[in-house]
């Protein structure tokens, strides 16, 4: 394949907080290709978010990016070398922070926040946000962008832009919103759009039609996509290539039918026997046992034993990074579970543990768990 | 729609305040122990005058029609007679009220000029040493009493160093016949601003400190916004986030703040005009209590009222102004 | 009729102690107690208000401590005698045209002859006795009014709410000046007086929390379960609104002794010869040139009891709610 638009190896952010270091992204490594939507996938908490912020290298402190490597086309966004004196230090070619402003943010990765009703400024006009937007990522003048920006709307689906340019924020409905925030980023022309969990807010009838229409837009502007979410039903929808994330790690990757057909990580498949399935009839919806841990403390071994109807004893000893478990001609399929055989730890002779998951769900798991072993 | 809609809406909301105020001050004047006319005629007045004073001034009828008379009368402009100085106690009002307005309206405005600069800095370099020294002026600014601070100007930049004139106020309009060695009008605006420095100061520091710790915490929320996030990641600078994203909407609870703080400062105005020997409203009314003089106290007590009431109204109108959502009817 | 009115109270309390069991712990005494011994600034002004409130007590319990000058101070006729302005001495090391200043008066005296320092500590006792006194009438009358408007809304909200704005629309040192005109001009008036002004503050932060606590589940089933209103407002919305209003309190004791000094300057506060602060500025006024030193020691007794104050509602705000401190 090309080479990727967007490559994150191994990449770490951490919250230094009074009560220690949140490891909230931790070693997670994926590729975007131009015109893909990839999807990451979690529960809250997952570091999701954080990981996006990364990428634009907008983390909030007292958070920082501590390690790994962030390349967009050809540039690095984020890329760390030991100097003379031992000590990490930014590589020279990284952007510095006025080349991330003035080349990056906006100009060719834009972002769309999850809450349209705060992401929008509540005093200026709709249309006056759009336009200074505009202006600064296409340098165009404030006619043209206005011009631009009208457009944009309209091709978002607002209905009578002209107007609706003048008005504030609190004048649209969420949906209404969320519409603008994609004319936004659309309208800055960027390679790459972070999309953070855009629907979320939303009523599942919007939700619907937003993502027809961003389908139908990527289609035609040819955009590539880094989606987030933790609706699985979403990334079924759109996404071409999925990243599921579990406290702050990537442990599974791949195409999007090889993750719901032939599902290799129990996390994976917990997550999707939490959802209904129009292409599986099912008694009962089962929602994932227990709660995430907290990122500050992660447990050994593999984060979700804890959790796993799978989970053995070496699950709590052997932290397993994720490997390409497909067959030579097939996708990448990365999973990190050391049930797989390409592990070779010892999980077949290693004695089950008690996890918070219960014997019913595990019975359940096997059904579809079963297959991909 | 919009604005001017909400503007009459809202003068039309002040009217029961206003109607409240002639009603506490009237009821609190009918209860000064004391009698006015026995003040304004001395010890032992002639046979039959108390009673023709009385009834001159209304004095011998029931409380109850003296107070609908007295309503009626301010709805028509007549706050009424001085029974002390036997003249109009409107008359007397309007000679004292710009003093009033000219030194308040300037306590603001040097509040707010030295305030939301010193708030910006404060939240863009929180916990920096500026934020500091910022928060430890303000904090020491909310906890001095303004009528100190003017003693202390006094008796450093009059007494010792001679810089500003240590009482007075002449208004920068006032005529230069009026005005002791000023010739031209500019003479009297200089004359005017050079009096005005140091009550301006004493008065204004308590609404500084104040703004300064609202700016402060309110640009920070602000800076946390969503909106603040979303132009950082459209490449908006940093300079420009705190000039225009994040700033006009942390304006918002400064204006309420400048709204409320108007009547600490109107009754600062008594304590600084009675330091600075300014004859302004509140010297006036600390004048009419000191001759129980019914009809000028609660003339005075009500002109302050208004006063609040209108600058209360003029802030929101700002507030509105800058908040869409107000007059675009989310709360009507 | 007894027992069923005490059974189902009991129910919402166990409702809200399980249910809402970690509010309950974030918005208690002892929480709070913890949370301003965590933070630096709050135990500076503890420490302070503590210092103040102890001479205060001091003063008032036993004046004979700081001798000659409290004594003075307390018992000297107002009656103006000149000779003793000529006492009118500069404090310990400096020198003015009235003499050389004194260990025995180490602030120096006024224009009485009379020791500043004493007169300093005891106008704590005013100081500190007005600011609790007049807050704490503001504190109850602005919760019963706030706590029944909400509670009730309607023509009763309606009304006291007027009464409320109408209040606050006189400026408050007018108000006072005028309340203290029409029924004594006196210690006790001036308290009530500033109390009174401190009334609509409390009543909107405890309507406030009213209107959104009385929405609340937990509130519904208490009145469901029959029991009487007084008992809801009392015994669940008010000690839920703990934190925001001991916050306010705090900063309104400072707000308070700025008021009454500023009327004792203006002659509206206590009387001589009982000594407070701005009645000896006021005093000090005439003197000034001669005798600065007069006019700068009660102004700085006021600035360090109200910066205590100050210091320690600022302290518990950060401590009660982290989100506004970062």
């Amino acid at each position: 394949m090309s080479e990727p638009l967007l490559s994150v190896r191994d990449l770490k952010t951490q919250f230094f907080t009074e009560d220690g270091t949140v490891r909230a992204v931790d070693g997670i490594s994926f590729d975007v290709h131009e015109g893909e939507i990839v999807g990451l996938v979690g529960e809250s908490g997952a570091g999701k978010s954080v990981a996006t912020s990364s990428i634009l290298r907008l983390v909030d402190s007292p958070g920082e990016i501590v390690g790994g490597e962030i390349e967009f086309k050809g540039e690095t966004i984020f890329g760390l070398e030991t100097g003379d004196d031992g000590e990490l230090r930014p590589r020279d070619e990284m952007l510095t922070e006025q080349e991330m402003r003035e080349q990056i943010r906006g100009r060719e990765i834009a972002i769309i926040f999850q809450d349209p009703m705060e992401s929008l400024n509540p005093v200026f006009t709709v249309g006056g946000q759009l336009r200074e937007f505009i202006e600064i990522n296409r340098d165009l003048d404030s006619d043209e962008a206005k011009k631009e920006a009208i457009d944009m709307l309209r091709e978002v689906g607002i209905p009578a832009p002209e107007s609706r340019y003048d008005e504030y924020p609190h004048q649209f409905s969420g949906g209404m919103r969320q519409r603008v925030l994609i004319a936004m980023a659309l309208a800055c022309q960027p390679d790459l759009i972070i999309a953070d969990e855009p629907t979320t807010a939303l009523d599942v009838t919007v939700e619907g039609e937003i993502l027809e229409m961003v389908t139908d837009l990527q289609e035609r502007y040819d955009t590539s996509f880094v989606w987030v979410t933790h609706d699985m039903s979403v990334v079924a929808e759109i996404c071409d290539r999925v990243n599921v994330m579990y406290l702050g790690e990537i442990i599974e990757q791949a195409e999007v039918n090889d993750l719901f057909y032939d599902t290799k990580h129990p996390y994976t498949t917990a997550l999707l026997d939490s959802m209904p399935r129009p292409d599986r009839t099912v008694d009962e919806l089962r929602p994932i046992e227990g709660v995430m841990p907290e990122a500050i403390d992660p447990p050994a071994g593999c984060r979700f034993h804890s959790r796993c109807p799978e989970a053995r004893k070496v699950c709590r000893e052997v932290h397993p990074e994720p490997r390409d478990l497909s067959e030579e001609s097939e996708a990448i399929h990365a999973a990190a579970c050391v049930k797989h055989d390409a592990f070779d730890v010892g999980y077949d002779e290693s004695q089950p543990i008690d996890t918070q998951a219960g014997g019913g769900f595990s019975a359940g798991l096997t059904e579809t768990g079963g297959d991909a072993e | 729609m919009g604005l001017l809609r909400y503007t009459l809406w809202r003068v039309a909301q002040a009217i029961p305040v206003l109607v409240g105020i002639i009603t506490i001050t009237f009821f609190l004047a009918n209860q000064i122990p004391g009698d006015p006319v026995e003040i304004m005629l001395g010890p032992s007045p002639a046979q039959g005058q108390v009673e023709a004073i009385r009834a001159r001034y209304g004095l011998d009828r029931p409380a109850y029609e003296r107070f609908l008379t007295y309503l009626s009368g301010v709805v028509t402009g007549d706050l009424g007679r001085s029974i002390y100085y036997d003249r109009p106690v409107l008359e007397m009002i309007l000679l004292r009220l710009p003093v009033t307005l000219y030194l308040t309206v300037s306590a603001f405005l040097f509040a707010i000029v030295t305030a939301i600069p010193l708030g910006v800095i404060s939240a863009k370099r929180r916990n920096k040493p500026a934020d500091h020294v910022s928060r430890i002026v303000s904090l020491i600014g909310v906890s001095t009493p303004s009528f100190w601070i003017g003693l202390m100007l006094i008796i450093v930049f009059a007494f010792h160093l001679g810089w500003f004139p240590a009482r007075g106020l002449p208004l920068p309009w006032a005529s230069p016949a009026d005005i002791r060695g000023a010739e031209t009008q500019l003479q009297v605006v200089w004359t005017s601003l050079h009096h005005l420095a140091m009550p301006m100061v004493a008065l204004g520091t308590l609404q500084m400190a104040q703004i300064t710790r609202i700016e402060r915490s309110s640009m920070v929320e602000s800076l946390q916004g969503e909106y603040v996030k979303l132009a950082r990641a459209y490449g908006v600078s940093e300079s420009k986030i705190a000039r225009k994203h994040a700033f006009q909407v942390a304006q918002l609870p400064v204006i309420t703040i400048i709204g409320l703080g108007l009547s600490t400062a109107l009754g600062g105005a008594v304590l600084t005009e009675t330091v600075f020997e300014i004859p302004g409203m509140g010297r006036l009314i600390i004048t009419a209590i000191n001759n129980q003089d019914y009809e000028l106290i609660m003339g005075t007590t009500f002109m302050f009222g208004v006063a609040f009431v209108v600058g209360v109204i003029v802030t929101d109108i700002a507030y509105a102004y800058i908040d869409p959502r107000v007059a675009y009817g989310e709360e009507t | 009729m007894a027992t069923e009115t005490d059974t189902p109270t009991d129910t919402p309390a166990n409702t809200e102690g399980t249910g809402a069991g970690e509010i309950e712990a974030r918005v208690g005494l002892r929480y709070t107690l913890r949370q301003v011994r965590r933070d630096t600034t709050a135990r500076i002004g503890i420490y302070t208000i503590g210092f103040i409130t102890v001479v205060a007590v001091l003063a008032s319990i036993d004046h004979y401590v700081f001798g000659y000058g409290v004594a003075e101070a307390i018992w000297y006729s107002p009656v103006q005698d000149p000779e003793q302005v000529e006492r009118l001495l500069p404090p310990v090391g400096m020198e003015n045209q009235f003499g050389q200043g004194t260990l025995e008066h180490p602030m120096g005296t006024d224009h009485r002859g009379r020791d500043i320092l004493g007169r300093l500590f005891y106008g704590t006792r005013i100081a500190i006795t007005v600011g609790f006194m007049a807050t704490a009438i503001g504190l109850i009358g602005g919760t019963l009014i706030g706590a029944i408007s909400g509670y009730y809304g309607g023509w009763i909200d309606d009304v006291l709410q007027r009464f409320t704005e109408t209040i606050y629309a006189i400026p408050f040192l007018v108000l006072v000046i005028a309340f203290m005109t029409a029924f004594g001009r006196n210690l006790t008036f001036a308290m009530v007086g500033v109390g009174i002004t401190s009334v609509p503050v409390f009543n909107r932060l405890i309507r406030s929390r009213v209107v959104s606590v009385r929405e609340e589940d937990y509130i519904e089933a208490a009145r469901a379960a029959g029991v009487k209103d007084r008992n809801i407002i009392f015994r669940h919305v008010i000690p839920n609104s703990f934190a925001p209003v001991l916050v306010q309190a705090t900063l309104q004791i400072g707000v308070s002794i700025l008021i009454v000094a500023g009327l004792s300057f203006l002659g509206f506060g206590a009387q001589p010869p009982t000594p407070s602060w701005g009645q000896m500025l006021s005093a000090s006024r005439n003197y000034m040139l001669p005798a600065p030193t007069f006019s700068i020691f009660p102004g700085i007794a006021i600035l360090i009891t109200v910066i205590g104050f100050n210091i320690l509602g600022d302290g518990l705000q950060d401590a009660l709610d982290p989100r506004i401190n970062n």
